[in-house]
C-alpha cells in the first residue's frame, strides 16, 4: 500500500506544481496580490508531497518489497540497510525522484528565504520553478514510474544493487551532484523573472548571487566526491576520465563558475547585463542537456542508465520547451538592453571578462569533445571517438593563461587601474612563486623543466597572489587585525576558492608527472620496491561479507629506511547475486603522496597479480575542490546577502565613499 | 545586426536539438567495423593444437563460418562456449582464433605452447568444444588486421572469404537469434551457388 501512497503523493505534487506555475504567474500578469501570495504555501506543499513520495520509495526498499519492480531490480534482502536507501536512487527511476525532491526542495527554500524580494518577483520566480517541476514530475509519473508493481508475478529475491554503487561514494555523490544541477534552476528562474519583468538593474544579480553560489557549492562538492570515488573504487588509480557523463557535470560547473564572476560585474557595475542573463540560462540548460545525455542513451558511458527512445523524446521535448522557450524570450527581450558603464582596458571588468572567455572556451572544448562523435556519426561521416589526450592537451593550453590571469585579477580595481602601483607586489609574487616551485622540486631532488614545474609555478603564482592580496586589503583598514574583521566574508570566500584552484593545479601537475605504477606478480612474503617504498605481501585470505565473498590481501609498506609505514588491506570481492567481481583498493593517504594497492587475479603457483601505485600530491586535487567549495560557503555567509533592499543600498553608498 | 546576435543562442540550441533527436534513434554501441564486406586479410598462422598445420585464408573457404576470437583468460569467452557448442551441434561451422595475451617478462611469464594447449583442452573439455579447430594468433596480427578490440568477438565469413558481420561481445541465444542468425542463414543459403 505504501508504494501506492507514494504514487498518490507524487500525483498531488504534480497538481501542486501546475497550481504553482499557474496561480502566481497569473497574479504577476494581472497584478492580483492574492494570487501572488499563494506562491509560498504552494511551493512548500509541493516539497512536502515530493518528500512523502521519496519516503514511500525508501520504505519499499527498506522493507524489500520486491513487488515493486524498481526494488526488485536494484536491491536485495541481504543488502545492508544503508545501501538499500542508496539503492532507492541507484536506478534511473529512483534518481529521477531524487532529482524531483531536490528541485522541490530548492523551490521551497526560495519561497522561504525570499522575504526581501518584491512580491511580484517572488511570484514570477516561483512560477517559473513550478513550470520546471511540472516537467520532471510528469516525466517521473508517466515515463519512469519508480512505484510500478510487477503483480501478480513477483520475484522472491531482488537482483541486488550494482556492486559498483555499493560504496560510501554512492551515498553522497549523487545527492550532492543533483543539488548542484537542480540548484541552477533557481538562477535560471531568477533570470527568466528578470526577462519577464524587462528590468536588468543590479538588483536581480544581487538576489541571484547567493543562490548561484549555493548551487555551485553543491556541484563542486558533487564532482569532487565523484572523482574521489572513481579513484578509490574503480581500482585504476585514475581520478578523472573525461567520460561523457563526467563531462555532462563539468559543463554546468564551468558555465556556473563563469556566471558567478559575471554576476559580480552585473551587481557591482551594472554592466555585462545580457551576458549574465545568458550564462544563467546556460548553466541550467547544460544541466538539462546533461540529464538528457545520461538518460537517453545517446552517448556511451559507464554512468548511463538504460536507453529508452520514448524517454529520450519526452526529455527532448522538455528541453525544447524550457531551453528553446527561454532563449526565445531572451532574444526577444534583450535587444533593448544597453550597458552604460565605462571602463578602461586595464580594469576589473576586463579581467572578469577574460575569466569568462577562458571558462567558456573550456566549456566549448568539453562540449565539442563530448558531442563531436555524435555530430560526426549523425552527419554520416562514420564513427570516431575523442579521448583523454584531446581534453588533456586543450586544458593544458587553457590553464596556463587562465592561471596567470587569476593571479592578476583580484589586484585590479573596477573601472581603471594604473599599472605602476601593481608592478611592485606582482614582481614580489613572481619571485616568491619561483622560489616556492624550485624549492619544492629541490626538496624532491628532481629539478627539471617539466609539467610539475609549470604546475607549481602557476599554483604558487595564484596562491601567493591570493594571500598577498588579502593581506594588502586587510592593511588598508589601518591594521591587519582590524582589517581582518572589517573585510567582507565574500572576499575571504574568493581568496579561499582561488587558493583551492592553485592547490588543484599543483595536485594535477605533480600527480601527472611523478606517479608511478607497476603490475606485479607476488607470492606471500615477496617484496617489491617502488619509488622508495617497499611493498611486502603478508597474507591472502578468503573474505566473507553480507552479500559478497572473495579474497583479501594484507600488504605491509616500509620506507627506504626499513620503517613500517602502514599495513594495507586490499580486497577482491565477488558479489554473489550479480555475479560481479569488484576491486576494493587499499589506499594510505598523506598530503604528499598516496600509496595505492589493488588486488588482481590469482596466478598459477600460489601467486597473485597486484597493482601498486605511488601517487604524489594526488590528495591536493580533492583538497583544491574542497577549498573551492569552502570558499563558496564562506562567501554565502556574507551578511550583505541577507539585508533588505533599503539598508543594502545604504551600505553600498557607505562602501563607495570609503573606496 | 545586433538584434540577430541575440537570436544566436536559440539557433545554436535548435541545431544541437536536431542532432540529439537523430541521435536518439541510432545505437551508440554500434560501430561500423572496418572489415565488414571486405575479404579476410592475408595470414599464415599455425594450428593451436597441431602447430605443424598452417592455416591460410584459402584453406577456410567453401562454407560460411563463424570466426570466434577468444582466450581461456577471458571469462566472457568461457561463458559463451556452451551455447556455441549447441550451435555446432546444429551444424554451424565455428573456427576459433586464439588470442594470446602478451607475456609479461616482469612477471616471469614466458610463452609456453604445451602449457597453453593443456589449458585450452582442459577448458574445452569442461565447457564444451564448439570449434572445428583453433588458429593460434601468436602475435595477435590477424586480430589486429580484423580490427578486434577485445575478446570475445565473432565474425561471420561467407564461402568466398568475405567478412559479412562483426559482433563485439559474447554470443548468447538472444544475440544469435536477433542479430547473427539472419546474416548467417542468408550467406549459408548462397554457399555453393557461386563458383
Amino acid at each position: 500500500m505504501i508504494a501506492e501512497y507514494g504514487q498518490l503523493a507524487l500525483t498531488f505534487a504534480l497538481v501542486l506544481s501546475f497550481l504553482l506555475s499557474a496561480v502566481p504567474l497569473y497574479g504577476s500578469f494581472s497584478g492580483n496580490q492574492r494570487a501572488l501570495l499563494q506562491a509560498k504555501p504552494l511551493a512548500i506543499g509541493l516539497f512536502i508531497f515530493c518528500l512523502l513520495a521519496k519516503l514511500a520509495l525508501v520504505h519499499a526498499f527498506l522493507t524489500s518489497d520486491f513487488t515493486v519492480i524498481n526494488v526488485a531490480t536494484n536491491s536485495s534482502s541481504i543488502l545492508p540497510w544503508y545501501y538499500q536507501i542508496t539503492a532507492s536512487f541507484g536506478s534511473h527511476e529512483g534518481s529521477m525522484l531524487l532529482w524531483i525532491l531536490m528541485l522541490a526542495g530548492w523551490t521551497a527554500l526560495v519561497a522561504i528565504f525570499s522575504k526581501g524580494l518584491p512580491l511580484l518577483m517572488q511570484g514570477r520566480i516561483l512560477g517559473v520553478l513550478g513550470l520546471i517541476n511540472i516537467g520532471f514530475i510528469a516525466f517521473s509519473l508517466f515515463m519512469s514510474n519508480p512505484f510500478a508493481r510487477s503483480l501478480p508475478f513477483y520475484p522472491v529475491e531482488g537482483m541486488d544493487l550494482n556492486p559498483l554503487l555499493q560504496d560510501f561514494g554512492m551515498i553522497i555523490h549523487p545527492p550532492l551532484l543533483y543539488m548542484g544541477y537542480v540548484g541552477f534552476a533557481v538562477s535560471f528562474a531568477f533570470a527568466i523573472a528578470a526577462l519577464i519583468g524587462g528590468k536588468f538593474d543590479s538588483t536581480w544579480a544581487r538576489w541571484a548571487r547567493p543562490w548561484t553560489l549555493a548551487a555551485w557549492l553543491f556541484l563542486t562538492l558533487g564532482i569532487m566526491f565523484g572523482s574521489w570515488w572513481a579513484y578509490h573504487e574503480l581500482g585504476w588509480g585514475g581520478w578523472w576520465f573525461w567520460d561523457p557523463v563526467e563531462n555532462a557535470s563539468f559543463l554546468p560547473w564551468l558555465v556556473g563558475t563563469a556566471l558567478l564572476h559575471s554576476l559580480a560585474v552585473t551587481e557591482k557595475r551594472g554592466t555585462f547585463k545580457s551576458w549574465t542573463v545568458l550564462l544563467a540560462l546556460g548553466a541550467f540548460s547544460l544541466s538539462l542537456v546533461g540529464a538528457f545525455l545520461v538518460r537517453s542513451g545517446v552517448l556511451v558511458s559507464v554512468h548511463s542508465f538504460a536507453a529508452d527512445p520514448d524517454r529520450g523524446i519526452f526529455l527532448l521535448v522538455f528541453l525544447l520547451l524550457v531551453i528553446g522557450g527561454s532563449l526565445a524570450l531572451y532574444a526577444s527581450r534583450m535587444n533593448s538592453v544597453r550597458s552604460q558603464a565605462r571602463y578602461q582596458l586595464f580594469s576589473r571588468e576586463v579581467m572578469l571578462w577574460g575569466n569568462n572567455v577562458f571558462l567558456l572556451t573550456a566549456t566549448l572544448v568539453v562540449f565539442l569533445g563530448t558531442l563531436f562523435p555524435l555530430f560526426h556519426k549523425e552527419l554520416g561521416l562514420g564513427t570516431i571517438s575523442i579521448g583523454e589526450p584531446f581534453f588533456n592537451q586543450m586544458f593544458y593550453y587553457l590553464t596556463i593563461p587562465f592561471a596567470l590571469l587569476l593571479g592578476l585579477g583580484p589586484w585590479v580595481r573596477w573601472k581603471q587601474q594604473p599599472l605602476k602601483p601593481l608592478l611592485g607586489p606582482l614582481s614580489l609574487i613572481a619571485v616568491a612563486s619561483l622560489v616556492l616551485a624550485l624549492g619544492t622540486l629541490a626538496a624532491m631532488q628532481s629539478v627539471q623543466a617539466n609539467l610539475a614545474l609549470l604546475g607549481l609555478l602557476l599554483g604558487a603564482w595564484v596562491g601567493v597572489s591570493a594571500l598577498y592580496e588579502l593581506y594588502q586589503r586587510m592593511s588598508q583598514f589601518g591594521s591587519v587585525t582590524k582589517g581582518a574583521f572589517k573585510l567582507h566574508a565574500s572576499h575571504y570566500g574568493m581568496t579561499i576558492a582561488h587558493i583551492g584552484f592553485a592547490v588543484l593545479v599543483v595536485g594535477v601537475a605533480m600527480t601527472k608527472t611523478y606517479s608511478v605504477e607497476r603490475d606485479v606478480r607476488m607470492q606471500v612474503n615477496d617484496s617489491i620496491s617502488l619509488a622508495g617504498y617497499n611493498f611486502t605481501l603478508l597474507e591472502v585470505y578468503p573474505l566473507d561479507g553480507p552479500n559478497y565473498g572473495g579474497e583479501a590481501a594484507e600488504i605491509a609498506v616500509h620506507n627506504s629506511k626499513g620503517q613500517l609505514l602502514t599495513q594495507l588491506h586490499a580486497e577482491k570481492r565477488f558479489y554473489t547475486i550479480q555475479r560481479t567481481v569488484m576491486t576494493e583498493s587499499a589506499v594510505h593517504a598523506r598530503l604528499s603522496r598516496d600509496l595505492y594497492v589493488s588486488l588482481g587475479e590469482a596466478l598459477p603457483g600460489d601467486a597473485w597479480a597486484l597493482r601498486l601505485y605511488v601517487k604524489p600530491f594526488v590528495r591536493w586535487i580533492w583538497l583544491g575542490g574542497l577549498l573551492m567549495a569552502l570558499g563558496a560557503l564562506v562567501a554565502l555567509l556574507d551578511k550583505r546577502y541577507r539585508r533588505s533592499g533599503a539598508s543594502l543600498a545604504a551600505a553600498d553608498r557607505a562602501e563607495a565613499s570609503n573606496a | 545586426m545586433r538584434k540577430l546576435l541575440f537570436f544566436m543562442p536559440l539557433a545554436l540550441f535548435l541545431a544541437l536539438a536536431s542532432f540529439l533527436f537523430s541521435g536518439l534513434f541510432s545505437n551508440p554501441m554500434e560501430r561500423e567495423s572496418v572489415t565488414t564486406n571486405k575479404p579476410l586479410p592475408a595470414f599464415n598462422l599455425p594450428d593451436l593444437m597441431n602447430p605443424e598445420q598452417r592455416w591460410q585464408p584459402e584453406l577456410l573457404l567453401g562454407e560460411t563460418f563463424l570466426l570466434n576470437v577468444w582466450g581461456t583468460w577471458c571469462p566472457t569467452c568461457n561463458a559463451e562456449l556452451s551455447y556455441m557448442t549447441e550451435l555446432k551441434q546444429q551444424g554451424v561451422k565455428i573456427v576459433g582464433l586464439y588470442y594470446v595475451l602478451p607475456a609479461d617478462p616482469m612477471l616471469g611469464e614466458r610463452f609456453d605452447l604445451t602449457e597453453l594447449q593443456l589449458d585450452v583442452s582442459n577448458k574445452l573439455q569442461q565447457q564444451g568444444n564448439p570449434y572445428q579447430f583453433n588458429i593460434l594468433d601468436f602475435e595477435r596480427s590477424l586480430a589486429l588486421d580484423l580490427g578486434v578490440s577485445g575478446a570475445p568477438e565473432t565474425f561471420i565469413i561467407d564461402s568466398l572469404g568475405i567478412v559479412r558481420a562483426h559482433h563485439i561481445g559474447d554470443i548468447n541465444p538472444q544475440v544469435w537469434r536477433n542479430k547473427l542468425a539472419p546474416i548467417y542463414q542468408q550467406w549459408r543459403q548462397q554457399d555453393g551457388t557461386k563458383p
